[in-house]
């Protein structure tokens, strides 16, 4: 092990570096973000509430969220379905082909490794094959579940279930 | 055109003022299950992770293991073990660490019934 | 004096040409000095159509004799200066081209080089010919020899019956030529053509038109007018692609120049509704031509159609002009008739071109059909950039040299309205229109026709392994420098042809044409005005200043390079691509009415559980003409010769029948 040089930055320095540069993604995140949708197998109920997202009565644009069909345009991948075998080189392109910084956010029961078990035909869950950030649980989950999670990913609102423990007393 | 306008005014806005404001309509939503640990004993909780169709819940090391993330609010842990289990009425479930999602719920001792 | 000096240089180099080709044919080394030959007699062609159009005519010379049927008359004419230059161009590429393009020796190659070099010595002797028997020898000789040119392979029944169309329709042409030269011959009492010229207004005026109409259909068959037009694709295909290069390049062009040769000098003052008729024949053959174009899959057969459609718009910018000076707009008539010379020059050059390549193209995929080639441009990229310069170039699209005669014949007829009569001047704009039609689709059948042999994936194995190696890329690539050049010194050119065309029509267009400032005028003033030369200028600014900015500005930074975004599919496959006939499909389904498709569609059953075989899908252009026109005509003269027949019954005494009924006969009518 070397000691440790001047002129490198320390740990500490790379750290606050990396905490600050994550920090102006999201802002720039918060203000405006492209969300590309992705089905990897899904039975379609969680890309109806998506779509509800760009109704009038959620309408995710005055968050300054949009829908893009384009990966080369997007920031933001929203994957849904148990991930089946036969579509994971089909998503790992869509990946590739999203440009730096982006986020992968899992959404739904089948994408967090619920509902259907690894098996000859699918992954299980999403994480199998992408990198995910963020995970809504559902079945599917509610446009309000998904504004709550898209504004968690652009930290604009923090995460509140770690610290919920589902026991009926402790509410 | 004019008759979606003059709807439009009568109706007035419909957005949801979520997340700024609290959504009276997330009351009805469903929502994965809270536990009452005191009504917990072994055998209910081996009954629990046996009818869950979407294996979020088991039982290990004297614990129920509840899996928020694989949970489909189907509401076959309620009909199979009513006194244990209640709507948790959480719909916020969203989180940046999977482990988060993984919550622990204490059996009742095999003494106690 | 010396353009016919340099000319007969030029026949002494293609004879020895000829004779080197049948001396050593047995090995390959024996092609050299017949191409190299042939190349240099192509040069001093050119020299000598330079010196004419820039000293004017010459004299006429009769070397062997003096007036007498028979006697060799030849005479460097300016209107033939142009063709003249042409030619040489197109000798010299084909020169050049051949050595590789022949390596495989086979039997006929011998006898086919002789007959071109000797077909080159006719067309230049047609184009020299200062006198109606010399003009009409050299002219039957060209077509027999064209007629050996395309024959290269009898033993193949296309071959056969495509050469044969040839010289039927040839022929044809032919009578039709004699005649009209035997009535301004005999009604103005001489043999030249500048003397004609000088005595055509005493001829009466039924007699000078019904001349010109002869000579339109005459000289139409050979340029490819519809619906004279049919021996074009059946011909070019077959024959060797250097031999459909000189077929396309040149010899339509010959039909072109007897066109001009009586419209322009020999017969030019007319009704109006002659030049109305001819207008109408180029704008309709333009716009036949391209549409049969479209409907094509072999590489051949599409140029030669496309030939159809340039020679259209030729004979519409003649139309137009013998229009024009019918309504006594003079300037215009000399400037419709530079335009059209120019766009035959252009095209003389951008379809031998496009032949070549086609050629090329052939002997390394091993097919001309568009549909099993592919992404040849990546394989062969010198052949690439040539054919994709000669497709610019007949596309008409800037900066090249067809968008410069288009532009030229298109404002020449925009100015219909100086007629100062609206039904001519709706009918121009008619003709104008049809050849935007005509415009718009070439340009959608040459994105087609490079596109799909050229670019994207190779559809069939043979174009995976295509190699240019060993292909010929020297005289293409001539031409395609040639091309260049007539585009960006346009200015410079039309001021010498300019010169020849004052000689021809008297009007001196060369005020008029701006040369210091290097913009081209069509005619008047107050109409329009455009550089060549500053708008490839412009161009080449267009694309390479901001590719500087953005070198120089860019951000240099950590960049990735990731695979292009294919929509996640696992592979692109050949067949994902568009056909040819796809791509073309809804000019088809537009024009259905005009193509007449006969659909066929076969599958292995009709019942819905027995759907999941093959189906095989066959569709063809109805052959309109020759089903409606030449069928019914070769029926009736078969007919004919079967009614004649039994007077041949091969019986003496029959004969000698004939021969007492006609001596009476005789004698009856001498004595009454």
């Amino acid at each position: 092990m070397t000691a440790p040089d001047a002129t490198q930055p320390s740990a500490a320095d790379e750290i606050a570096a990396a905490t600050a540069l994550s920090r102006r993604v999201t802002a720039l995140f918060g203000r405006s973000l492209h969300i590309r949708t992705l089905d990897t197998g899904s039975c379609a109920a969680c890309e109806q509430e998506i779509r509800l997202l760009a109704a009038p009565h959620y309408d995710l644009h005055r968050l300054g969220f949009f829908f893009t069909p384009a990966p080369r345009h997007a920031d933001l991948l929203l994957v849904t379905g148990p991930m089946l075998r036969a579509f994971s080189l089909a998503a790992r392109k869509t990946y590739v082909a999203m440009p730096e910084p982006k986020l992968v956010v899992a959404t739904g029961a089948c994408a967090l490794g619920g509902v259907y078990q690894p098996d000859a035909f699918s992954y299980g869950s999403v994480d199998q094959v992408l990198p995910v950030d963020v995970w809504i649980p559902g079945c599917p989950p509610s446009p309000l579940a998904l504004l709550h999670g898209l504004m968690v990913a652009v930290d604009r609102l923090a995460a509140r279930v770690g610290s919920v423990s589902f026991t009926a007393d402790g509410e | 055109m004019p008759q979606w306008f003059v709807t439009g005014l009568r109706r007035g806005v419909v957005t949801t003022r979520y997340p700024a404001r609290r959504e009276p309509a997330a009351d009805d939503l469903p929502t994965p299950p809270a536990f009452r640990p005191e009504w917990l004993s072994q055998d209910r909780a081996l009954r629990l992770a046996e009818v869950c169709p979407s294996s979020a819940l088991a039982v290990a090391d004297g614990e129920l293991v509840f899996d928020v993330g694989k949970c489909t609010a189907c509401g076959r842990c309620h009909q199979a073990v009513p006194e244990a289990v209640t709507a948790s009425g959480e719909f916020e479930l969203a989180t940046g660490r999977r482990q988060d999602l993984v919550k622990r719920i204490p059996i009742l001792p095999s003494s106690a019934s | 004096m010396s353009c016919l000096v340099a000319f007969g240089i030029a026949g002494a180099l293609w004879l020895a040409a000829a004779i080197a080709a049948i001396a050593g044919s047995r090995s390959r080394a024996g092609l050299r000095p017949c191409a190299a030959l042939s190349a240099a007699g192509g040069a001093a062609a050119v020299a000598g159509g330079i010196a004419t159009l820039l000293t004017g005519d010459t004299r006429l010379i009769s070397p062997g004799g003096t007036e007498v049927v028979g006697s060799l008359q030849l005479q460097g004419s300016s209107l033939a200066a142009i063709f003249a230059a042409l030619l040489g161009i197109v000798a010299v590429a084909i020169g050049f081209y051949l050595p590789r393009y022949h390596q495989k020796l086979s039997a006929g190659t011998a006898v086919y080089l002789c007959a071109y070099n000797l077909a080159l010595i006719a067309s230049l002797a047609v184009l020299a010919a200062g006198g109606v028997v010399t003009f009409l020898v050299a002219w039957e000789s060209m077509a027999l020899l064209c007629y050996l040119l395309i024959l290269r392979n009898p033993r193949s029944r296309p071959v056969a019956a495509g050469a044969f169309w040839f010289l039927a329709l040839s022929e044809v042409g032919f009578v039709l030529i004699v005649a009209a030269f035997a009535i301004v011959a005999v009604k103005t009492q001489s043999l030249q053509f500048a003397v004609i010229a000088a005595r055509i207004h005493r001829v009466p005026a039924d007699w000078r038109d019904a001349a010109y109409l002869l000579a339109l259909c005459g000289f139409g068959f050979k340029a490819g007018l519809v619906p004279l037009h049919v021996w074009l694709p059946a011909a070019h295909p077959v024959a060797p692609a250097d031999g459909s290069a000189f077929l396309s390049g040149l010899i339509v062009k010959l039909g072109v120049y007897g066109i001009a040769l009586f419209a322009f000098r020999l017969i030019p003052e007319g009704p109006a509704w002659r030049g109305i008729l001819t207008m109408g024949i180029g704008a309709v053959t333009a716009a036949v031509g391209i549409l049969y174009a479209l409907a094509e899959r072999d590489i051949k057969r599409f140029l030669a159609f496309s030939t159809v459609e340039n020679i259209g718009i030729i004979v519409t910018a003649f139309g137009a002009a013998m229009t024009f000076l019918a309504y006594g707009q003079r300037a215009l008539w000399a400037f419709l008739l530079l335009a059209g010379l120019y766009h035959a020059l252009n095209h003389g050059c951008y379809k031998t071109l496009l032949f070549l390549e086609a050629g090329v193209t052939e002997h390394a995929a091993g097919t001309r059909d568009m549909d099993r080639l592919g992404g040849l441009a990546r394989r062969m990229p010198r052949a690439g950039v040539i054919a994709f310069v000669g497709t610019l170039g007949i596309a008409a699209l800037p900066p090249l040299n067809g968008f410069v005669s288009e532009w030229l014949i298109f404002q020449g007829l925009f100015q219909g309205f100086r007629t100062h009569s609206h039904l001519v001047g709706i009918l121009i704009v008619l003709a104008a229109a049809t050849l935007g039609l005509t415009g718009g689709l070439a340009i959608y059948a040459f994105v087609r026709s490079y596109g799909i042999p050229y670019l994207g994936m190779p559809r069939t194995r043979q174009a995976a392994l295509a190699t240019e190696r060993a292909q010929p890329v020297v005289g293409p690539a001539l031409l395609a420098v040639v091309c260049v050049a007539l585009a960006v010194g346009a200015p410079v050119l039309l001021v010498a042809m300019a010169r020849a065309i004052r000689t021809v029509t008297g009007i001196g267009l060369r005020p008029i044409l701006l040369p210091g400032k290097l913009t081209v005028i069509p005619a008047h003033t107050d109409f329009s005005g455009f550089s060549p030369t500053y708008l490839t200028v412009f161009l080449l600014a267009v694309l390479v200043v901001p590719a500087l900015i953005y070198r120089a500005g860019r951000v240099r930074g950590r960049s990735t390079t990731v695979p292009v975004w294919d929509g996640g599919i696992v592979a692109f496959k050949p067949r994902m691509q568009y056909s040819a006939m796809t791509f073309s499909a809804p000019t088809r389904v537009t024009f259905a009415a005009f193509y007449r498709p006969a659909v066929s569609v076969e599958r292995a059953s009709d019942d819905p559980a027995g759907r999941s075989g093959p189906v095989h899908y066959e569709t063809a252009a109805a052959p309109v003409f020759e089903r409606y026109l030449y069928q019914p005509v070769i029926r009736a003269v078969e007919w004919l010769a079967d009614m004649v027949r039994p007077l041949q019954s091969g019986d003496v005494n029959l004969y000698l029948l004939y021969v007492f009924v006609a001596v009476l006969v005789a004698y009856l009518v001498a004595a009454v």
